[in-house]
């Protein structure tokens, strides 16, 4: 077996289903901060991500009006950044979820 | 919002820790002030909420911490030429925009496609100059079915130069020409990411 290219395969479908990911855990119509976000990816699936890549990647989520946020002030002092999912990002998620079903279903019927 | 540093009992990771912020803030210092202190605040809430949860030694956490979140000048760096060039789309300048074109030129073909057209735009600038230097064969030349040219004739063939059309307005209309182009090329640079995705 080549090692080398599996590893390779699994690293770019990691990169390439980490927006629908998040995406679907927003979804739930429940707030996250990032690190509570990171944490919930890690529960319910086996992904181990590079933590930093996660906030470029609400950025760009943010700039296509598929997320948004508002700062909360904490008793600590240090404020979060709660994200929640937009009526364009539910439209969306749903047509991705829509694709990945069938891409599903014509993989496994090969 | 004000940014509010971590403080930790023990010395060691009180310097890793402003080490680390340290890093993050010369990794994202060409954002705005803006963007930089919204890229702060997230990056010290992560550091704060994975503190708070973690059971080891401060020393021991904040490497755990620091190892998951990953080298800044890394993760940080696509992130800083997306806001670059988003920042210099927003100020129509000229210098921060051939600056991000080349921060994003590894994002893609379309940045290339983006910052040879402005270069183009340098030709006008050539124009204008060798307007100056050399008025009787540098013009805007036309004759129906004879002559299209846009630029510098050679002197010593036909006796072309009775066919420029510009006269003395060929500065003006050059450097109109290159302003206008300009703020085309822009506004598409602005809109090309949602323009992709229609």
């Amino acid at each position: 077996m080549n090692e080398e290219y599996k590893n390779k395969w699994i690293s770019q479908l990691k990169k390439g289903t980490l927006s629908f990911i998040v995406l679907n855990i927003l979804n739930k119509d429940k707030e996250y901060y990032g690190y509570d976000l990171i944490s919930e990816i890690k529960r319910i699936t086996d992904i181990d991500i590079a933590e930093g890549t996660l906030y470029p990647l609400l950025i760009r989520l943010k700039n296509e009006n598929l997320v948004e946020h508002n700062w909360v002030e904490q008793q600590s002092g240090i404020p979060r950044k709660y994200y929640r999912i937009t009526k364009e990002g539910k439209a969306t998620i749903a047509q991705m979820k829509a694709y990945w079903d069938n891409l599903n279903q014509t993989i496994n019927s090969i | 919002m004000k940014f509010q540093e971590i403080t930790f009992t023990d010395t060691n990771a009180q310097r890793l820790y402003k080490d680390y912020i340290g890093r993050v803030k010369h990794a994202i210092k060409d954002l705005n002030k803006e963007n930089q202190h919204e890229t702060l605040l997230e990056i010290n809430s992560h550091i704060y909420e994975a503190f708070t949860l973690s059971k080891t030694n401060e020393v021991e956490s904040l490497l755990d911490i620091f190892d998951k979140l990953g080298r800044p000048e890394i993760f940080l760096k696509e992130l800083v030429a997306e806001k670059r060039l988003e920042e210099a789309t927003k100020t129509f300048n000229p210098v921060k925009i051939i600056k991000a074109l080349f921060l994003n030129i590894t994002n893609g073909i379309m940045y290339v496609i983006f910052l040879l057209l402005y270069l183009s735009l340098f030709s006008f600038l050539f124009l204008i100059f060798a307007k100056i230097f050399d008025p009787e064969n540098v013009g805007f030349f036309y004759r129906n079915n004879d002559i299209f040219v846009l630029g510098k004739i050679n002197s010593s063939t036909l006796n072309y130069q009775q066919y420029e059309q510009l006269g003395n307005w060929f500065i003006p209309v050059m450097a109109v020409s290159a302003f206008v182009l300009y703020i085309i090329i822009t506004f598409l640079l602005k809109f090309s990411k949602r323009l992709k995705n229609k």
